[in-house]
Formats: C-alpha cells, structure tokens, sequence
C-alpha cells in the first residue's frame, strides 16, 4: 500500500534519475520542472508511463489541465490523489 | 536552394502522375479473420523478449492486430503535426519556391491517415491515444524550422522500415499490407524531399549557431528518436492483447538484446545521413 508520501517519494526519484542536471536535494515537491526545464517534451512520455504505472489508471494527455505536470505536487493532485486517499483508507 | 527546387519539381510531377483517390484505393472488408498477421513477426516489439516466446501462435497473431493498429495510430499522430506544421509553411518566403510541392506532401499526408484511421476505426473501434505532451520554448535562429524537418525525418524513417517489410509481404493481412504499400510509394517522394530539405536547412542556419546550440540540436534529435521508438511499446497495446504485467513488458521488451538492434538496424539509415551531413557527431545506438 502506498501512501501520498511513498508516491512523491517515487516522482521525486524518477524525476532525478533521469535527469543530470539535478541533485536529489534540490529538487522539492514544488520546483516547476517544465520551467526550469528539468524534464522537456520528450520526457514527459517517460514520465507519464510512471505515471500510469504508479496509478494504474491512463492519462489521456487531450484531457489534461494546464500545469497538471508542473511538480510533484501537481503530478500527485492530479493523477494520483485518488488512489494515495484510498490506499490510506484502506 | 537549387537542388531543393529541382527535387521539389521531380517529385511535383511524380506525385501529379501517381494522384490516388483515398478513398476508392483500398476496400475495406466488412471484417478481417484475426487468424492472420497483421504485424510481421520480426517487428512485432515484444519479439525476442521472454514473453513472445511462451505465447501460442494464437495470441502471436492477436497482439499482431494490436501491434497494427498502434503502428498506425503513431502514424496518425505524427501525421496530424506533420500536416499543421506543413500548413504553418506553405507560402513563406524561404519556402516560396516549393510550395507547389509543398502542396503534394500536404494532400499526401491527409490521405495517409484516412488510411490509418479507416483501418483502425474500422477494426479496431479506436486510435491508441498520443502521449505527446508539447511544451513551448524559445528557439535559436532557424532551430525550430530545421527541427521541425529533422524530426519529421526520424519519424517517417522508421515508419519506412516498417513499411518497407510489410508492403510486399505475403503473410501480412491483405488490407494492412497495402496500406502499408501505399504508404511506402508516397513516402519514399516524402522522404527524398526530406533528406534535401534538411540539408538546406542545417547549411543555411547551423552556421549562425553556438556552440551550445548545435550540442542542444543534436542531443534533441537523439533524444526525439529513442522518444519515437518508445512509442512502438505501447502497455495498452499488450493489455488489448490479453497480456498483464503490461508496464514490465514494456520494460522487457525495450531492454532485450533483440529489439536493441532491431532499433539499430532500423534507425541506421536515417541516423547514418545525420552523421554523414555532419549533423550528428557520431552514430549512437538507441
């Protein structure tokens, strides 16, 4: 069972390894990693297989709200809230 | 300029004379007998990993299907930003002189994803979903118009090699076959113009480029052909099929040694061009 913390843990981690730029430390569940380009359009792909991974349910990216990739904290919002609440409840 | 406008001309006129209606080309069958390979087995993207091997020729054919209809539904997508960009391009000055052709491509690729699309709505009742996300920024000098071609390359290289092995195969499903024929007589036109256009582009704009800019370029273009290639292991595409674990298939399947060099292998044309024009510094594997 994963709670919200172990989701934004598991971004947090993606979203350092696969980008060189960033330190671990740096990156907070707030940065805006489209506009400090630490990920660009290309990895977003990647990054929404995570996405679907960690929440077993499909992005449909013609759907998507503005900044809904903004940072973790949008990330989780978004496309995983739901599910870190039953998790909890469970 | 020249030779872009003498090869725009040739192909104008090869296109004038090898104009197809879209929609009397093909027949379209009420249905189509899935006990069939729509997919060759070779380029089919689970092939070589573990899993393939255990499946019945049954499910082999059946994720086949799928594997078509992703295959198609990726070239609808590249299509549609093909024909906006395309359309952005028509009539501007730098590109005046081939608008002509510029015409031809435009037409072509609209028919193309009446193909695609016939084919998947028809027997599939869907288009697998893009996963293109498109986030602006801001562009050097002529960057956005050479990538633009450049991309437009990889992606219908790729689509080529599929096309290539699919349009004269007997084992594939008839319709599949020749709308994969099809699409490989009008993109070869597509990408003669491509290769030239690129060149142009890349001499006229590159030399006004930091350095910082062409390492950005390049580690783009790289970074759009393995995005590319990631499309073609597609989880919803294995789960259609009747496979579960569909996340760590798609991590099987782009890690096996199999489908490493097949990418290589069908990458190697266009990658091989990029580095003989100086594009790229040395050929990569994805």
């Amino acid at each position: 069972m994963k709670t919200q913390e172990d989701m934004k843990k598991e971004l947090h981690a993606w979203i350092v390894k696969n980008n060189a730029k960033i330190k671990a430390e740096e990156l907070c569940n707030d940065t805006d990693i489209i506009r400090e380009r630490i990920i660009n359009s290309l990895q977003i792909i990647d990054l929404l297989l995570f996405v679907e991974r960690l929440s077993g349910t499909s992005v449909e990216v013609e759907q998507l709200k503005p900044g809904a990739f903004k940072n973790i904290d949008t990330i989780y919002q978004n496309f995983l809230e739901r599910q870190g609440d039953e998790q909890c409840n469970k | 300029m020249n030779a872009l406008k003498q090869t725009a001309n040739r192909l104008f006129s090869i296109s004038q004379n090898n104009y197809l209606n879209p929609h009397t080309a093909l027949v379209w069958p009420e249905t189509l007998e899935r006990s069939q390979w729509f997919m060759a087995p070779e380029l089919i993207s689970l092939n070589g990993s573990p899993v393939y091997e255990e499946l019945s020729e049954k499910q082999k054919k059946e994720l086949s299907f799928w594997e078509a209809v992703n295959f198609f539904s990726l070239n609808i997508h590249g299509e549609k930003a093909l024909v906006e960009g395309l359309a952005q391009r028509l009539y501007r000055r730098e590109l005046a002189d081939v608008a002509e052709y510029l015409h031809s491509f435009l037409d072509e690729e609209n028919k193309h994803m009446v193909y695609f699309g016939g084919f998947c709505q028809r027997y599939a009742g869907k288009i697998y979903r893009d996963r293109k996300l498109k986030i602006e920024r801001e562009y050097a000098y002529g960057e956005e118009e050479f990538l633009f071609f450049a991309k437009t390359m990889i992606f219908e290289e790729l689509a080529d090699y599929y096309n290539l092995r699919m349009g004269n195969n007997s084992e594939i499903e008839l319709t599949a076959r020749r709308i994969n024929l099809i699409h490989h007589l009008e993109e070869a036109r597509h990408l003669a113009f491509g290769r030239e256009i690129v060149r142009y582009l890349f001499n006229k704009f590159a030399a006004h480029w930091t350095g910082e800019v062409l390492q950005n370029v390049r580690h783009y273009l790289l970074s759009y052909l393995e995005a590319t290639w990631k499309e073609y292991y597609n989880p919803d595409v294995y789960r259609d099929a009747g496979l579960d674990e569909v996340f760590d298939l798609v991590d099987q399947a782009w890690h096996s040694s199999a489908s490493k060099k097949h990418r290589q292998q069908a990458s190697f044309r266009c990658v091989d061009f990029f580095v003989k024009e100086g594009i790229l510094e040395k050929n990569l594997v994805v």
